[in-house]
């Protein structure tokens, strides 16, 4: 979406003196997470449990949200990590019995990583830099190839998936459904948020938004680009594997479309609907689309996806920034990075 | 020995499957430069209007020949309206023409419902030589493909309008400096690809049966076809359409099919990304 607003404007690397410009995006932030606080006390058992499933899905957005909105890398393949780090928890709780939290989370989370940092590594390093629409399509065929596998492989239950899973448990505690696991996910949601927020801000994050903007400036700059990219990739395929973990246990099983093309693409609407590069976007994002299903699916379950198009559709044409972009302004979308130098050693720096 | 025959048969007219639903795809994206998502949902849309002249009560064949011109002129319309704007930045046309895509298979699934809707050869029975049968259905696929194929090459390198074409390609500024209207020839050419895969869609639906989904599955197919012969020329991309659809059709005789489709894939991929120029490399017919 970037590409449609060529110069952004960054602001310039000074502080003057010590007054502070009012900021629309931690109040934003502020007011979502005080609502995802308070939600499960005037929801109902029912909605605690699909409100969880949101936020699971809201941390899955945020990995589509590093990539594309931060480094400008189309991954039409995010699914490939949330689905794989589901299995592999899946398995590893079916076949080995561990369900313990302390180790299935970082395994679904190394899974993500590993398979990020293989199918990554493959498609963004080489001699040769490849092109966007290359990456798009290698990670969009790497989504289709890994429903197929899944589906065709008896061990990993073939179409039906991989069902009836353990709860996770911590100690001789069982996490299952509810406001638990609701504060349980909402609190990794935030930690997770909180990395990503730093991650971005920092001067690494200044050098991906760079690449998102210009990469050949940033390649002359004497950046390794493509190793940045593949670092943020892998990166974003551990957030998507964590999610893809939480999601397991939090269903109770797993089937193929986990790891498939509308997963994939769906996660793609959601950081579009919202606003990519914002990092709450994604989080308003998929908030939004999901509470609009969720409150049409009884009633016109068959014109919603309908409707999703054609507002997918409407953001693409007139809000290329998303739906955050009515209330937050270009420049603090862009935002500052790293420490800011005062004005004194501004030479220097 | 017959069966090797009959093998070649289905390789071959697979084969000419793909390259019919490839080859609106591989126009849009050698002569405009954009990836066209929609393009399978043009060939859903092609086999459902051959669908609805057929339960009208018409014969097949009336909605294979009136589903181009339908998907055609909607190609037209959708290019004038919206796509048009999409053509500064290659990956929001992707993802514009996706969300195209999404609105047109979610309106055809609610029109159609859930179903497998299968609409008859127009021309059935079989061509027996010897004691092996070929299908005279998937005979006239391959008759056609072969027979379009053609047309679309002299129409690009033999006529005024094809140099109109590749010229607006090439370069455009020159082209609008020369008296080009760049404007009605992307317009034309969108249509035109569109048309293409309706043909293709009306086609092959006695083959695969109407199902909401029939487009998802070749545009995967496709894109990766068109990248692997390369973008840019019109010989790459039948070129890729050739050797995917081969692949695709002849290894599932060798390997288990599950295996065999992804690992058609996976060779495709690894192929673009040590050769991304593709097959054949260079712009032009």
């Amino acid at each position: 979406m970037t590409e449609t607003t060529p110069t952004t404007s960054l602001p310039l690397p000074v502080r003057v003196g010590h007054q502070r410009r009012w900021q629309v995006l931690p109040i934003i932030e502020i007011v979502v997470l005080a609502i995802a606080v308070l939600l499960p006390f005037v929801l109902k058992d029912y909605l605690t449990i699909y409100a969880t499933r949101v936020l699971i899905l809201c941390l899955f957005a945020l990995s589509f949200d590093l990539v594309w909105g931060y480094a400008g890398i189309m991954s039409f393949g995010q699914a490939v990590f949330f689905g794989t780090a589901g299995y592999g928890v899946a398995l590893i709780a079916r076949d080995l019995g561990v369900t313990s939290i302390l180790l299935v989370l970082p395994a679904g989370l190394l899974i993500g990583f590993a398979f990020a940092l293989l199918l990554g590594g493959f498609l963004l390093l080489g001699r040769h830099p490849s092109s966007v629409i290359f990456v798009s399509l290698g990670t969009l065929t790497g989504s289709y190839a890994a429903d197929r596998v899944a589906r065709g492989w008896y061990y990993l239950g073939g179409q039906n998936g991989i069902p009836s899973i353990p709860p996770m448990s911590l100690g001789s505690y069982d996490i299952t459904e509810g406001p638990v696991y609701y504060y349980m996910t909402l609190g990794i949601l935030l930690a997770v948020y909180l990395l990503c927020r730093f991650l971005v801000r920092s001067q690494f994050g200044l050098a991906l938004a760079g690449l998102r903007e210009n990469e050949q400036r940033i390649a002359f700059f004497g950046y390794q680009v493509q190793r940045l990219k593949a670092i943020i990739f892998s990166f974003a395929g551990a957030v998507a594997g964590l999610a893809g973990s939480l999601y397991a246990f939090h269903e109770g099983f797993v089937w193929p479309n986990m790891l498939g093309v509308v997963i994939s693409t769906q996660v793609v609407l959601y950081v579009l609907f919202g606003g990519s590069g914002t990092l709450i976007g994604a989080v308003i994002g998929t908030v939004a689309i999901e509470a609009v299903s969720f409150w049409l699916s009884n009633s016109y379950q068959d014109i919603w996806p309908i409707i999703l198009g054609v507002l997918l559709l409407l953001v693409i044409l007139f809000r290329p920034a998303g739906l955050i972009s009515l209330i937050l302004s270009e420049r603090e979308r862009v935002g500052n990075f790293g420490r800011l130098p005062e004005e004194g050693d501004r030479g220097s720096s | 020995m017959d069966n090797l025959f009959v093998a070649l048969f289905e390789i071959l007219s697979f084969g000419a499957i793909v390259v019919l639903v490839v080859l609106g795809l591989g126009i849009i994206a050698s002569m405009m430069g954009i990836f066209n998502f929609a393009q399978g949902e043009f060939v859903l849309l092609g086999a459902y209007v051959t669908y609805i002249v057929h339960s009208a009560g018409a014969p097949v064949w009336i909605g294979m020949v009136a589903a181009p011109f339908a998907v055609g002129a909607l190609g037209f319309v959708l290019e004038r309206s919206i796509v048009r704007r999409f053509y500064a930045a290659p990956i929001v046309a992707m993802l514009g023409t996706y969300a195209l895509g999404l609105i047109i298979r979610e309106i055809v699934r609610g029109l159609i419902g859930g179903l497998y809707l299968s609409v008859p050869e127009p021309l059935g029975g079989s061509v027996n030589i010897g004691t092996m049968h070929f299908s005279s259905w998937r005979l006239v696929i391959i008759l056609i493909t072969a027979l379009v194929m053609i047309g679309s090459y002299l129409l690009l390198a033999r006529t005024a309008f094809g140099l109109r074409i590749r010229a607006s390609l090439e370069n455009p500024a020159l082209a609008r400096a020369s008296g080009i209207s760049t404007n009605a020839i992307y317009g034309a050419t969108f249509a035109f690809g569109a048309a293409l895969a309706g043909l293709a869609g009306a086609l092959i639906v006695p083959v695969f049966s109407l199902f909401a989904d029939l487009g998802l599955r070749f545009l995967i197919q496709g894109f990766v076809a068109v990248m692997v012969g390369g973008v840019g020329s019109f010989a790459g991309p039948v070129a890729g359409a050739g050797v995917i659809g081969t692949l695709a059709a002849a290894l599932p005789w060798i390997i288990p099919p599950v295996i065999a489709d992804v690992l058609v894939f996976v060779l495709a991929i690894i192929f673009i990304k040590f050769r991304p120029q593709g097959l054949i490399s260079g712009k032009g017919v």
